[in-house]
């Protein structure tokens, strides 16, 4: 009896140590982990050893060439090196200051049209088949159904339910969402819904037969059926996928928003 | 008394559940895909106190569920229902004494709970059909769900049948015939 007692103890703690393994593998995505960082800084120096023999031994005469010409080419290389770092360091402010400059002009462009009312993301979904959020503003903050939810990178949502104090938010990567939409240089109009796949693509429907659509393209609102406003930033295209047939053809759309870092949101108040 | 503290102490554990679904599972997820402990404690409170305590809990646990989280009422409230008399069905079938038993009705419970409630989902609301990638994300959370109950298993038996003894202390025998 005490032994069995034993046996089922270690089998859970073999359980729980084998979840969190799990876990922590399944979820780095393309990052070096630290077991592979360990692996690598061990065998690295041995393997730069062997390709410098290699090097060595294939009779490759350059290890061998005059030195002299060798102290010409490397002073000229010292002085080329400083003009370019000098040029670089030139570029970068400039880059910082054009960003800080478009900030600016950005915000203020975004959201004069519309009065907002900011929020917090307090709760998300439990579910893995939707993507609601629920917010800390209601009905007593001015926020009433069908209202639009908007982040400072682009569209997120619109309100489906309120109380005194919380508002429930269908975001736009919910699988049952479907946005009207447009390619911001052509116009065209598209449809953009959810996808249970992943949670940072949209896959856009009905485009055009005629419609050329490019990837990197920005999509924006197109105001169509009155949810959503015009011109509200949504993603870029990713892919486009052909089908055989023309008219079944869709694309694959990045969303600007990062889903997964939400935390505060701006409800547009019309 | 006793049935008080036993209902109360089921009721904070249904809390519980819902922040660490809520915030800790959010995180520690398999491949981005998280458990459903409320299958898990439906199919407990159904095993151990029987078929009318279990769906009544399903049904309150679900409403709770569709006001804070669901996109439309009733959803969830007749799901969880469901699985609290399937569960309450269970106990009268089969031995709560195994482990691989119980490991085996919360991966079915979860599988046939996840797809009623997508089918429901996609006939009420205007979804796409990605079946398969539907099936995959499932199958990931019926075996995750499938690691919590070897995990939780001890605590949910002793804690269970002192429940069962509670509520149906002398009819208790009859499981074994």
């Amino acid at each position: 009896m005490y032994k069995n007692k034993k046996h089922g103890v270690l089998g859970i703690i073999i359980t729980i140590i084998l979840l969190i393994l799990i876990v922590i593998f399944s979820n780095n995505d393309g990052e070096n982990s630290f077991i592979e960082n360990i692996g690598s800084k061990l065998i690295m120096p041995i393997q730069n050893g062997f390709t410098y023999l290699k090097n060595k031994i294939s009779g490759d005469n350059a290890f061998f060439t005059d030195i002299n010409t060798l102290k010409d080419e490397n002073e000229e290389l010292k002085n080329k090196n400083k003009e370019l770092e000098k040029s670089l360091k030139e570029i970068e402010s400039i880059k910082t200051e054009n960003e800080t400059l478009k900030e600016y002009l950005g915000l203020t462009e975004k959201y004069s049209n519309y009065k907002t009312i900011p929020g917090d993301v307090i709760n998300k979904d439990i579910s893995n088949y939707s993507r609601t959020i629920t917010l800390n503003i209601g009905s007593s903050d001015g926020v009433s159904k069908n209202m639009t939810v908007i982040a400072e990178e682009g569209l997120v949502g619109h309100v489906i339910s309120v109380t005194d104090n919380t508002a429930k938010v269908q975001t736009i990567i919910d699988p049952a969402s479907s946005v009207s939409s447009m390619l911001s240089t052509t116009k065209e109009s598209i449809i953009c819904k959810g996808t249970l796949e992943d949670k940072s693509i949209l896959k856009a429907m009905y485009i055009p037969t005629e419609a050329s659509v490019i990837q990197g393209d920005t999509i924006q609102t197109s105001g169509l059926g009155g949810l959503y406003p015009k011109g509200l930033e949504i993603g870029t295209i990713k892919k486009v996928v052909d089908t055989e047939n023309l008219t079944d053809r869709y694309a694959l759309v990045t969303v600007s928003v990062d889903f997964n870092k939400l935390n505060s949101v701006l409800v547009i108040n019309q | 008394m006793k049935r008080f503290i036993i209902n109360f102490s089921l009721i904070i554990i249904a809390f519980l559940i819902y922040f660490l679904q809520e915030n800790f599972f959010d995180w520690f997820t398999i491949a981005g895909v998280m458990p459903n402990l409320f299958v898990i404690y439906i199919l407990f409170i159904g095993l151990f106190s029987g078929r009318n305590k279990g769906s009544i809990y399903g049904l309150v646990v679900g409403l709770m569920l569709d006001i804070l989280v669901g996109n439309k009422i009733g959803l969830y409230t007749i799901t969880l229902g469901g699985v609290g008399l399937t569960a309450g069905i269970f106990a009268k079938n089969f031995s709560k004494d195994s482990r691989i038993t119980i490991m085996l009705m919360v991966g079915g419970l979860t599988f046939a709970y996840e797809l009623i409630v997508y089918m429901l989902n996609y006939f009420m609301l205007d979804m796409n059909l990605e079946i398969l990638i539907f099936l995959k994300i499932l199958v990931i959370e019926v075996i995750y769900n499938i690691i919590l109950t070897i995990i939780i298993y001890p605590l949910f038996k002793k804690f269970g049948y002192y429940i069962e003894h509670e509520y149906q202390g002398d009819k208790i025998l009859t499981r074994y015939f």
